[in-house]
């Protein structure tokens, strides 16, 4: 029990010193993260979209699909794009093992489903009347489907924030393509799992803290969205 | 051609190979008012969507102001028009960004939109609503920011499927007032589908009449629901209380109706080459300006129009016993 009442003192104190090397670690981490999200958004709002405003064949398997994926165990995508990355990979020679772009990598695989597959459920539960509604006032068909996702767009920052939330968590992916590099591709969950099994707990438990709070900040403020959309 | 905002040849649109309208030509002139009738399921929302280019038929043609709308893009032809919806949407957001929705997309100055958007509400009755999110409006209000923002448009056409359903008497009047000050004042073409023929005809030029997606001579007077069965070469409809000697143009007859004006009385049977004759006793006896209308109970009630001179000089009163004779060729069949 001392030891664990230690450790806490020890990551209150990291935090409120506003340690360093816990914030460079934290920085690193959103900044990934933040970049993973943007361009899964740019690539899924777009797909989801597609998918949940037209009818064809195939719809429902492609739906079911995305939702699988959404559960894509995060060691997997680690193995996956290991596996393209490495250097006997076919993307090899672009030497992006262990590098800030390979977690981006990773993590848009992870993000890219979730997006998909909440916009989908978000544009078809938009009412039908909006894209007539926009047509008959004369919007072009690009006008006509920004006027549709501006209808769901609480419901799409919901699916993005869904999707922040699981790439600033996922520690198995940016483990095995990052390679937790001190000061390079070292990020809160990385630095957790390592420094906790060298045994400094103080400094895992500090940014275990941290990024609890940034769990929790994510969590209310898809709460709220939600509220405020209802 | 020139006159015709639409002209409509030879259309038919079909869901999953049902046919749900079928016109073989209607045309539209500039600057006029339509009243669109018919029963529920006639096809009027959907000759609608389809003269607003919101659907594309099965087959036939559409022109607009002359020109054929599948050669041309839809969406600039759109924007001459538009559309109020029987349950209009606004966008969750505020009623100035709704109205202002249709002048954005034109690409009108900001100062502009919003003298429009001043205009517009002051023209339904919602003068200073401009920031209330629409969220909080009533039901009378959505239909009157609906209104507001098609008028901010200045439309050459306005089309409005059943905009008075779900409104109160007093939005009624109003916008009929509206549309008759459009139309007058800037020559807009108005079409409008409605339940109410009272209203249709109190507002329209014209009167267009839907059954069963086809165009019907305007409005289809004793109009009965029945089936067909056939007695050697005649063909009889029962409606399940009289039996109509008819000349079937398809396979499937639901309707008939019976001009009143090809309807023949008399008080003695009359032989002819007619193969209807009905008798019964006149129940109605009401001046439709130049001629009476007298309502004969037959077994069904079916209406029939007599000159003030025939009405006269056969002495014809409640109560009184006539005939009623017509043709199989002038019974219409649905």
């Amino acid at each position: 029990m001392e030891y664990i009442l230690e450790g806490i003192r020890q990551a209150v104190r990291l935090i409120f010193s506003l340690d360093r090397e816990i914030f460079s670690i934290v920085l690193l981490s959103l900044k990934i993260s933040t970049i993973s999200i943007f361009l899964s958004s740019l690539a899924g709002v777009p797909v989801g979209f597609i998918i949940g405003t037209n009818e064809f064949r195939g719809k429902k398997l492609l739906v079911t699909i995305f939702n699988t994926l959404m559960a894509f165990p995060t060691v997997v995508v680690g193995l996956l794009v290991y596996s393209f990355i490495s250097r006997q990979g076919p993307l090899g020679p672009l030497g992006l093992l262990f590098t800030p772009q390979a977690m981006v990598i990773g993590q848009f695989i992870l993000a890219t489903p979730i997006i998909v597959a909440l916009t989908i459920s978000a544009t078809q539960g938009i009412d039908p009347r909006v894209k007539l509604t926009a047509m008959t006032l004369g919007a072009s068909p690009l006008r006509t489907a920004t006027t549709i996702l501006s209808e769901a767009r609480f419901a799409l920052m919901a699916a993005v924030i869904a999707g922040f939330g699981r790439v600033i968590a996922e520690v198995g992916c940016a483990m095995m393509v990052g390679g937790n590099i001190r000061g390079y591709t070292r990020t809160m969950t990385t630095a957790i799992a390592l420094e906790t099994s060298k045994g400094e707990f103080g400094f895992g438990l500090s940014l275990g803290l941290i990024l609890l709070a940034v769990a929790f900040s994510v969590n209310i403020l898809l709460h709220w969205l939600q509220l405020r959309e209802s | 051609m020139d006159n015709f905002q639409f002209e409509v040849r030879e259309m038919t649109k079909a869901y999953n190979g049902k046919k749900v309208l079928d016109i073989s030509h209607l045309t539209i002139k500039k600057g006029r008012i339509y009243g669109m009738m018919g029963p529920n399921g006639a096809g009027k929302t959907t000759l609608l969507y389809i003269l607003s280019l919101l659907l594309l038929p099965t087959s036939g043609k559409i022109y607009f102001e002359g020109v054929d709308t599948c050669k041309v893009n839809q969406y600039s032809l759109r924007q001459k028009m538009t559309l109020i919806l029987q349950n209009p949407l606004l966008f969750n957001t505020t009623v100035e960004s709704n109205i202002a929705y249709g002048l954005r997309v034109r690409g009108v100055e900001e100062e502009e939109q919003k003298k429009r958007v001043k205009e517009c509400l002051k023209l339904v009755g919602l003068d200073s609503f401009e920031k209330r999110r629409t969220k909080d409006l009533s039901g009378g209000e959505i239909q009157r920011v609906a209104i507001a923002r098609a008028l901010a448009l200045n439309p050459m056409v306005l089309l409005l499927d059943e905009p008075t359903a779900n409104v109160d008497r007093g939005s009624v009047a109003l916008l009929e007032k509206i549309l008759k000050e459009l139309n007058q004042r800037f020559k807009i073409t108005v079409i409008l589908a409605t339940h109410d023929i009272n209203q249709a005809y109190r507002i329209s030029d014209e009167v267009i009449y839907l059954f069963e997606g086809k165009i019907a001579r305007s409005p289809l007077e004793n109009l009965y629901r029945g089936r067909v069965t056939k007695d050697k070469d005649i063909f009889l409809f029962d409606t399940g209380k009289i039996q109509v000697s008819i000349l079937p143009e398809r396979d499937e007859v639901n309707h008939i109706s019976i001009p009143p004006e090809d309807i023949i009385v008399s008080i003695k049977p009359i032989s002819t080459s007619a193969r209807n004759s009905f008798s019964g006793k006149i129940f109605h006896v009401s001046d439709g300006g130049n001629s009476i209308r007298l309502g004969v109970d037959v077994g069904e009630k079916l209406w029939v129009k007599v000159t003030k001179k025939s009405f006269q000089e056969m002495r014809l009163n409640l109560g009184s016993q006539v005939y009623l004779t017509f043709k199989s060729s002038s019974v219409e069949a649905y």
